[in-house]
């Protein structure tokens, strides 16, 4: 359940998800913009055991809780930009020969309830790339805020159920309920292509194929990760990176196997044996990062790995913007934007 | 075969034997609680249970699955534990993963295999792959470079290979000579020339390090091999072996799943591959 920090509407409020309190139900924020932890961490959590303890599946005598990730959750207040990333997501984890069967059971247990952005942040540019802040697709109920109500749109069969289950809740919509969500989600649209309008944000059409042909710039990628720090927080917080690193412990004649999330901006994500490393400067861990997001998924999957979420701009302690380093890579030309 | 049901968890394996090569390398014989069926080239993760694993192609011939060979360098944490083991302990295997040598495909011609170092590992594999059908390939063809005498591997094996049928031809050579030498001395690069193969219809298989697989490419490029005719073993940061976690990404490829084994058209575009 997303929960709010603080009341007021401003760039600085920061929304997060947490497991439902009935205490603190009037803290609980379904609309809003995205939260600060993205949605991924329900199917793919930072970290899990995949041998040695939890195997997939349920565990009738665990409790169904959030963290055990042995049981069925339900995640409400999803935004679009998170819903977006799971056609990535879903395609590493599911796709090709083996599936991610950890992925898989959690995947097949969480109950999407998402919700329309009832306003943006500066950092948002999800239009862009391509989206729009409200869900069209992969969610099992759909939310649009209006005065005192929701719209509410069925997405899966999952959503039907509940629809069924609760008739109490629902009534039918009439044609102004329809006109006030759709205007609300203009209005949203229209701030966020406002945003990219100031900024010169580039879209999918613009960036299209500039990466690669941006691979020997040197001077942009060596610029841009200048003031890189390495804490990886940009690939953590983004929806759709999905690195992750398997490590293996033991105590007390107990062996396991866990996964981590990893950061591609790390010094040894690509190293290997006798310390030969494919990526040994930061700036080619920094445009790495770029190629995978706009390069690579592009040639494979035919998306670019960005939902416009604006998390990593949010998160870099660098002052690192991902709409900066794109401009320089549409433009050939780089200017570092002023560090605060 | 992969654990579909949890393809991060491995088999335990007995360590039957251990063979020291080198002073920095030696090869495992492991026995798989469960047989592992693999086919040349692909690879699987050796695990010290509970400290970590490492990818490793196995240097045995496919056609015996209860009993692997891994040939292995000290060369970081999983190697140097898995190099103070011994006889008897346990170690986990999981795979084999990605492509493996499309020696069905090389029937009737001839086989040039270049190896360096402790690259040999995996085209011994091969070579045992190839001397299973050995009347198959027109020749096969092995020239193999170490550093120095004391670092070339399988030393009493080459010898067998040598007299292994008429259509055999194996030549070693070493960077630097000694007193214990009394073959070849150079890189194996300068040695590719004169083996005298049909390159109109051969195929080259290469594998060693990064250094040498970018010079013996652009050798066999030189004396007239076409892209698709160099098969090269890439080494990258291969770890959970199922084009997941992303670590071994080369361009579009990853190297797990897509390779390990590519042809040279599939990289010769793509930057920065021999880093």
């Amino acid at each position: 359940m997303p929960y709010s920090c603080d009341n007021k509407k401003s760039d600085n409020i920061r929304f997060y998800f947490g497991e439902f309190d009935p205490s603190r139900e009037s803290a609980v924020e379904l609309g809003g913009v995205r939260q600060s932890q993205p949605f991924k961490s329900f199917i793919s959590p930072a970290r899990e055991t995949v041998m040695g303890g939890n195997e997939p599946g349920p565990k009738p005598a665990q409790r169904h809780s959030l963290r055990s990730g042995t049981g069925r959750v339900i995640v409400a207040g999803v935004k679009a930009c998170d819903l977006s990333s799971l056609i990535l997501q879903d395609y590493v984890y599911l796709k090709g020969d083996v599936k991610d069967p950890f992925y898989a059971f959690r995947r097949d247990n969480t109950l999407i309830i998402s919700c329309d952005c009832t306003y943006a942040k500066e950092t948002c540019f999800c239009v862009a790339m391509g989206g729009r802040p409200y869900p069209t697709k992969d969610f099992d109920l759909n939310l649009s805020p209006q005065d005192g109500f929701f719209v509410v749109e069925v997405g899966s069969d999952k959503g039907r159920e509940i629809v069924d289950s609760y008739k109490t809740f629902f009534k039918n919509c009439k044609n102004r309920d329809f006109s006030g969500r759709d205007s609300m989600r203009e209005n949203v649209g229209l701030q966020i292509q406002d945003f990219i309008k100031k900024r010169g944000t580039p879209d999918t059409a613009a960036i299209n194929g500039n990466v690669k042909k941006s691979y020997d710039n040197l001077p942009l990628w060596q610029d841009a990760a200048s003031t890189c720090v390495e804490c990886g927080a940009c690939n953590l917080v983004c929806p759709t990176c999905h690195c992750f690193l398997l490590f293996d412990e033991s105590a007390r004649q107990k062996i396991g196997r866990g996964k981590v999330w990893d950061a591609c901006l790390y010094k040894t994500f690509a190293k290997v044996a006798g310390n030969h490393n494919p990526r040994k400067y930061l700036y080619e861990r920094m445009r790495n990062r770029f190629d995978k997001k706009f390069a690579f998924f592009p040639e494979v999957l035919g998306y670019f790995a960005c939902t416009g979420c604006g998390r990593c701009i949010e998160a870099c302690p660098g002052n690192i913007d991902i709409r900066e380093v794109l401009k320089g890579v549409v433009t050939g030309k780089w200017k570092k934007p002023p560090h605060d | 075969m992969i654990n579909c049901k949890n393809p991060y968890s491995y088999i335990e394996a007995e360590i039957l034997n251990i063979t020291t090569e080198t002073s920095n390398i030696k090869t495992f014989t492991l026995k798989p609680r469960e047989t592992i069926p693999f086919l040349a080239g692909q690879f699987m993760d050796v695990s010290v249970p509970g400290v970590g694993e490492a990818p490793f192609t196995p240097s045995s011939n496919h056609k015996i699955a209860d009993k692997l060979d891994f040939t292995i360098m000290n060369v970081g944490r999983v190697t140097g534990l898995l190099h103070e083991m011994e006889k008897g302990k346990t170690v986990g295997l999981r795979g084999p993963y990605g492509t493996a040598y499309p020696i069905a495909e090389w029937k009737n011609k001839e086989i040039f295999i270049v190896g360096g170092g402790v690259g040999l590992a995996p085209l011994r594999a091969l070579l045992y792959a190839l001397f299973n059908n050995i009347d198959d390939y027109k020749k096969i063809i092995l020239r193999y470079g170490a550093r120095t005498y004391k670092d070339i591997v399988y030393i009493n094996e080459i010898e067998t290979w040598k007299k292994r049928a008429a259509n055999v031809d194996i030549g070693v050579t070493v960077d630097v000579g000694d007193e214990l030498w009394k073959g070849n001395v150079g890189l194996v690069t300068t040695v590719l020339k004169d083996s005298g193969v049909d390159i109109n219809n051969a195929v080259s298989i290469v594998c060693g390090p990064p250094i040498m697989m970018k010079f013996v490419t652009f050798k066999l490029l030189d004396m007239g091999f076409k892209d698709n005719q160099i098969y090269l073993s890439m080494e990258k940061n291969m770890s959970c072996g199922i084009g997941k976690c992303g670590h071994c990404r080369i361009g579009p490829y990853y190297a797990c799943k897509d390779g390990p084994v590519f042809t040279y058209d599939k990289l010769k575009n793509l930057p920065n591959i021999w880093d």
